[in-house]
């Protein structure tokens, strides 16, 4: 991916210029840009407008930094769709720093780095994944010397904007989830001066990343976002209102189990936990992995990672509510509410009996008053 | 021991139905007047919001776990979508409910308003631990009497309304999650804040749901009781909105020579 040897982007080339150099055709370029217009959610029509401005584009630089994380971010947005083009725009002409993809190792990558940063003072565009561990004074990740804190403090400093790729650059990922051992928390909790987009997801899809960063080559600024900073283009709709099997959902046909006549036949996975109702993600429509498939498209429910606090928030995985604490593992709200109201009704029950048997006593006892009061007229005294 | 408020002994257990089967029925003692307790909104909304809530539990058990399955072509059923319509639609009747409930704290009467909902007073805390009492047969002859509710009706009826508000509120959050453009997502979009994530929000709303059926189970069990121990007429009250006095009754809450109602006495 990061080969830029053999053509590297000259300064002061624009994108038009070093596509051509580079002997992409511009027919795919133009095609690249159309499905760039309809993934921002601004239709086809605009594509000439992305293309005329990303083809004026001067070589923009991008730092990304990996704090506490996996990699799976970078192994997700090596896997964007038309990665002659894609993996131009975000890697080979302007990826200036990222340690896992970068030949160099050591002093002299962490100087390129601060070269770029300093290049391009308040104009670089910085990518975070990975969270950032607070406890024991930051010591959890350290990174050429420095902590991660210090990392994105320094690299954010000269930022334009800030993209937080990934469920721990989003709110602390999986290390963040309880008890987090290493106090490990998102971006937006660290930097609160820079925009700052957040590309949810564990990992995000590839291509939500190179279609942010194209919105903010061709507009200049950061796409719309909601609550969670999360891009609206991508994260406006529910993954159960775009799903597949929405159908079934209606039509009351579930996967009991992983291996039952629904499971083959493709119904709702709502039955074995899935979080489609919860969750806001592209997955249905933007898909994996160059567009091969996506978790329920292969049978397995959502487990809503682009939802802050997943790990805590939407477990179990397989159960359709959070455990109910304090009652034993399987004992689930239904079989807790079901037990009470069996337990109401009983109660019931039984105090009907004992009514009933208070009151036949008590009025056999008043029944021995003589009959004369009957008709000794008003007698309430 | 105040005799003369306890209807049993007014009705003396030789009314009963065998004892006078063919003869003449009793002539009843004391001068009754029907007293109007309930307003019509009160009674209406009251109906309105059983068969809501009926229809609600119903529903809701279904969606929170589909309890049967359709067979078949996806395309031929819509089984869930039923559910939801029901759902949705009759929790927007019980909102309209709410709405009037909400006004008739205001326009109602004594029993009805605002202040009525909260039995706060040191001498209703005493009649509700007597009201309790009674409810286990003991001490029944210290039964207060109450022409509206009693404190622990009332306190069990000001839940259910606080019950209401957070299903109103957690069913609309998670309604409005289909539409995140649209003003229900939008002004109800600290709730999932406020509970810590969707699914919690999710899991109150059903755990609440057995909330609802267990207050129906013994609402109803209590009303009849009350009509079948005190003879007082109470189910009749929710459907007439009245009740039958005699002069001779006291109430905790009424005074008869007067009429001038004070639901929570403060002495």
């Amino acid at each position: 991916m990061i080969s830029p040897s053999a053509y590297p982007w000259a300064e002061g080339e624009t994108l038009g210029q070093h596509l051509d150099e580079r002997g992409i055709p511009r027919r795919d370029f133009l095609e690249y840009c159309g499905k760039m217009a309809v993934i921002l959610g601004i239709g086809s029509a605009a594509a000439p407008r992305v293309a005329k401005a990303l083809e004026s584009v001067k070589r923009p630089s991008v730092v990304w930094l990996q704090l506490q994380e996996c990699t799976g971010c970078v192994e997700s947005v090596l896997r964007t769709e038309n990665p002659s083009i894609g993996d131009l725009l975000l890697d080979v002409i302007s990826l200036d720093y990222n340690h896992t993809l970068m030949a160099g190792a050591g002093k002299a990558v962490e100087k390129a780095k601060t070269d770029a940063m300093a290049a391009n003072k308040g104009k670089y565009l910085l990518v975070v994944s990975g969270s950032i561990p607070t406890k024991e004074n930051d010591i959890y990740t350290m990174i050429g010397g420095k902590t991660a804190r210090m990392q994105l403090e320094e690299a954010a400093e000269g930022c334009a904007a800030i993209i937080a790729l990934g469920a721990c650059a989003h709110w602390g990922g999986v290390q963040g989830a309880r008890p987090n051992p290493t106090g490990a928390v998102g971006v937006r909790d660290i930097i609160k001066n820079k925009p700052i987009l957040v590309v949810a997801g564990c990992p995000p899809i590839g291509d939500t990343v190179t279609a942010t960063v194209v919105h903010f080559l061709t507009f200049g600024a950061l796409p719309e976002m909601d609550r969670e900073g999360r891009p609206l283009f991508a994260y406006g709709e529910r993954i159960h209102d775009q799903c597949q099997r929405r159908a079934h959902f209606d039509a009351g046909q579930f996967v009991e189990t992983f291996d039952d006549k629904g499971a083959r036949e493709g119904w709702c996975l709502y039955q074995v936990g899935c979080k489609g109702p919860a969750t806001f993600s592209p997955c249905p429509i933007f898909k994996w992995n160059t567009r091969t498939s996506w978790p329920i498209e292969a049978g397995h429910p959502c487990i809503g990672c682009t939802e802050p606090y997943f790990w805590d928030t939407m477990t179990p995985f397989y159960g359709r509510l959070p455990d109910v604490a304090g009652f034993g593992i399987e004992k689930r709200v239904d079989t807790i509410g079901a037990s009470l109201a069996i337990g109401a009704a009983a109660g019931v029950a039984a105090h009907a009996t004992m009514t009933v048997l208070h009151q036949m006593k008590r009025r056999k006892a008043t029944r021995q008053v003589p009959e004369a009061t009957e008709d000794e007229g008003a007698n309430n005294g | 021991m105040n005799v003369t408020s306890d209807r049993s002994a007014r009705h003396p257990p030789g009314a009963g139905f065998l004892e006078h089967f063919g003869k003449p029925v009793p002539r009843e003692r004391g001068d009754f007047t029907w007293v109007y307790l309930w307003g019509a909104p009160l009674r209406i909304m009251h109906w309105i919001a059983a068969v809501c809530i009926a229809a609600l539990v119903i529903s809701g058990l279904y969606i929170g776990r589909p309890y049967f399955a359709t067979a078949g072509e996806a395309s031929s059923h819509f089984m869930m979508g039923k559910f939801r319509f029901v759902h949705f639609t009759a929790a927007a009747v019980i909102v309209m409910t709410g709405i009037v409930r909400v006004y008739w704290l205001f326009a109602g009467n004594a029993f009805e308003r605002l202040p009525a909902l909260f039995p706060v007073t040191p001498r209703n805390l005493l009649n509700m631990w007597r009201v309790v009492r009674t409810y286990f047969n003991l001490h029944t002859e210290e039964q207060p009497h109450f022409i509206g509710h009693n404190p622990l009706a009332q306190s069990a009826y000001t839940g259910v309304y606080l019950m209401m508000v957070v299903m109103v509120v957690t069913g609309f959050t998670l309604y409005g999650q289909s539409n995140p453009t649209g003003i229900i997502y939008h002004s109800l979009s600290w709730v999932p804040a406020l509970f810590g994530g969707l699914q919690i929000v999710r899991l109150v709303h059903h755990a609440l749901t057995w909330a609802f059926v267990i207050f129906v189970v013994i609402h109803v069990y209590l009303a009849v009781r009350a009509d079948y121990v005190e003879r007082a007429g109470v189910i009749s009250s929710i459907l007439t909105g009245g009740r039958f006095v005699s002069s001779s009754d006291h109430f905790e809450d009424l005074d008869l020579s007067t009429g001038h109602p004070h639901p929570w006495p403060k002495e």
